[in-house]
C-alpha cells in the first residue's frame, strides 16, 4: 500500500505486468476517439469500453475507479455548466444549443477521463518514466522525476504523522490554529525533503553512485494480441460511430 | 482546479501544449544544466518536486467553509526561480493527472501553461518587485504566493473563454462566466496560500537559514569582526 488509491490499483491490476507502451497505444487510442468522434455515440462507446477493460480484465477494484472519477467530475459538472450559461443585453439565460453542447461536452471529458484512468490505474508511474526516456526526454529530467515519484510517498507519511499530532495537540481547532499548523506542517515537509534528499544523497556517494541512478527496469514485453486490441478497438469504436451517425 | 481531460477542443489542447512547450524545454535545459555541473542536484530538485506536490494536499479553511488546497507553485517559484518550476510544475501536474486523476494528458500543455508557467512567472516578478520596492521577505512573499495562485486561475479562466466564447457576448461575456467561477472565488484563496506562504518562509528563516542563504532568498549574515590580540 502506497497510500494513494490510484497508485494501489496500479500495482495490484491484473494488467500490471504488460509493457507500458502497450497500455499507452490503447489509452491514446481511446482519448483520440473521446477528443475526435461526436459524442454520440463516439463518447459513450469510448466510456463504457474503458469503464469494462478497468474493471473487467484489468481487475481495477471499482470503488477505485468510482471514487478516482469524482474529481473529474466535479470540475467537467462546473466547467460544463458556466460554458452553456449565455450572458447577454437581456441578462443570463441558457445558450440556444446549451443541451446539445453540455452533452457533447460532458460526454468528451468523461470519455476522455475513463481512458486516462484506465492508464493510471493499470500502469505505475516507475514503469511510465522509462518510457518518457524512449521518447527522447532527458535523462536527467527522468531522474528527476523517478526521485519525486519515490519520494512524494515518503513525504505524505510525513505530512499525516506530523497533521495526526498537530490534531492531537488541537492544531487544526479553529481556522487561525489552522493556518497556523499548515505553515509549520509545510516547512517541517519542505526540511525534511531537503534533509532526505541530502542523507539519500550521502548514502549514493558512499556507494560510488555519483553520476546517475541507474536501475534495472521490470522487462515487461510487447504482446501482439494486446496491441492487436490497442488498434482493433479504437478503429471499431470510430467505425460504429460513422456508420450510427 | 485542473482543466480535466478531454474538456479542451483537440486544436486547443494542441495550441496550449506548443505554448507551453519552449517555457518547459527552457526549464528542462536549465535542470539538465545544473545536474551536469552538480549530481547531487538531481536529488534536492527530486525533493522539491515531491514538496510541490505534497504541499497541494494540505487542506486550507475557506471563507465558505469548505477547505482549498494551495496550487504550491509560489513558494517553489520564489525558493528554486520560475524556469525550473516551469519543469517541476509539469512534473507535478503529469502525476497528479495519473495518481490523482486531476488534470489530463491532452489538457496537460494547457495546465502547465498557466500551472507551472504564468503562476510562478507571476508570483516571481511579483516577489521581486515587492522586494525591489523596499518591503522585507515576508510582505514580498506574502504578494508572491498569493499572486502566483491567483494568476493560475486567471489564466485558466482565459483559456477556458477562448475554448468556449459566449454564444450571445463572445469572448469578453465568457471570460467574465469562468473569472466570476473560477477566479473570483479564488481571492480569498489566493489570500490564505499567501498567508500559508508567510507562515512557511517565517519558519524557515528560523529553521533552514543555510538553505535559505544558499538559495540568495537570505543575505548571509555578516561575521562579527574579530578583534585585534587579547590585551
Amino acid at each position: 500500500m502506497t497510500g494513494l488509491a490510484v497508485d494501489d490499483a496500479a500495482w495490484g491490476s491484473a494488467w500490471r505486468g504488460r509493457s507500458p507502451g502497450d497500455k499507452l497505444l490503447l489509452c491514446a487510442g481511446l482519448v483520440g476517439c473521446a477528443l475526435l468522434l461526436p459524442a454520440w455515440p463516439g463518447s459513450v462507446l469510448v466510456g463504457l469500453a474503458a469503464v469494462a477493460l478497468a474493471l473487467g480484465p484489468a481487475r481495477v477494484p471499482a470503488r477505485t475507479f468510482g471514487r478516482a472519477v469524482r474529481w473529474p467530475l466535479a470540475f467537467i459538472a462546473v466547467g460544463a455548466l458556466t460554458a452553456v450559461v449565455a450572458v447577454g443585453d437581456g441578462g443570463v439565460g441558457w445558450a440556444p444549443d446549451a443541451a446539445d453542447r453540455a452533452g457533447s461536452l460532458v460526454g468528451r471529458a468523461v470519455a476522455g477521463s475513463a481512458a486516462v484512468l484506465l492508464l493510471a490505474t493499470t500502469t505505475p508511474m516507475s514503469d511510465l518514466l522509462p518510457a518518457l526516456r524512449r521518447l527522447g526526454v532527458p535523462a536527467a529530467v527522468v531522474e528527476v522525476a523517478g526521485v519525486t515519484y519515490r519520494l512524494v510517498f515518503v513525504l505524505l507519511e510525513s505530512l499525516g504523522t506530523i497533521r495526526e499530532a498537530q490534531a492531537a495537540r488541537m492544531g487544526w481547532a479553529s481556522p487561525r490554529r489552522c493556518y497556523r499548523s499548515a505553515g509549520v506542517l509545510a516547512a517541517a515537509v519542505l526540511t525534511r525533503s531537503w534533509d532526505r534528499a541530502r542523507r539519500m544523497q550521502d548514502g549514493l556517494a558512499g556507494r560510488g553512485m555519483e553520476t546517475g541512478l541507474r536501475v534495472l527496469p521490470d522487462a515487461l514485453p510487447s504482446s501482439r494480441p494486446f496491441v492487436a486490441l490497442a488498434l482493433v478497438l479504437p478503429a471499431g469504436i470510430t467505425a460504429l460511430t460513422l456508420v450510427a451517425r | 482546479m485542473h482543466i480535466a481531460e478531454g474538456f479542451l477542443p483537440a486544436g486547443h489542447a494542441l495550441g496550449w501544449t506548443l505554448a507551453a512547450a519552449p517555457f518547459v524545454a527552457h526549464g528542462a535545459r536549465a535542470v539538465v544544466k545544473e545536474v551536469r555541473e552538480n549530481p547531487e542536484s538531481t536529488l534536492l530538485l527530486g525533493a522539491a518536486g515531491a514538496f510541490t506536490f505534497v504541499l497541494s494536499a494540505i487542506k486550507l479553511p475557506s471563507v465558505t467553509g469548505s477547505s482549498s488546497h494551495p496550487t504550491g507553485t509560489g513558494p517553489g517559484a520564489i525558493l528554486f526561480r520560475p524556469p525550473v518550476m516551469a519543469l517541476l510544475g509539469t512534473v507535478v501536474l503529469l502525476f497528479q493527472a495519473l495518481l490523482l486523476a486531476h488534470g489530463g494528458l491532452t489538457t496537460l500543455g494547457a495546465n502547465a501553461f498557466a500551472f507551472a508557467v504564468v503562476g510562478p512567472w507571476a508570483g516571481y516578478g511579483a516577489y521581486r518587485l515587492t522586494r525591489a520596492a523596499g518591503a522585507g521577505l515576508l510582505p514580498a512573499v506574502f504578494a508572491g504566493v498569493a499572486l502566483a495562485d491567483l494568476a493560475t486561475y486567471l489564466m485558466t479562466s482565459l483559456q477556458l473563454a477562448l475554448a468556449f466564447p459566449d454564444a450571445a457576448s463572445g469572448l469578453t461575456g465568457a471570460l467574465a462566466k469562468f473569472l466570476g467561477v473560477f477566479a473570483l472565488t479564488q481571492i480569498p484563496l489566493a489570500i490564505g496560500e499567501g498567508l500559508l506562504g508567510v507562515l512557511l518562509f517565517r519558519v524557515l528563516t528560523v529553521n533552514a537559514r543555510p538553505e535559505l542563504e544558499r538559495l540568495g532568498i537570505l543575505q548571509p549574515a555578516a561575521v562579527p569582526a574579530t578583534t585585534g590580540g587579547a590585551a
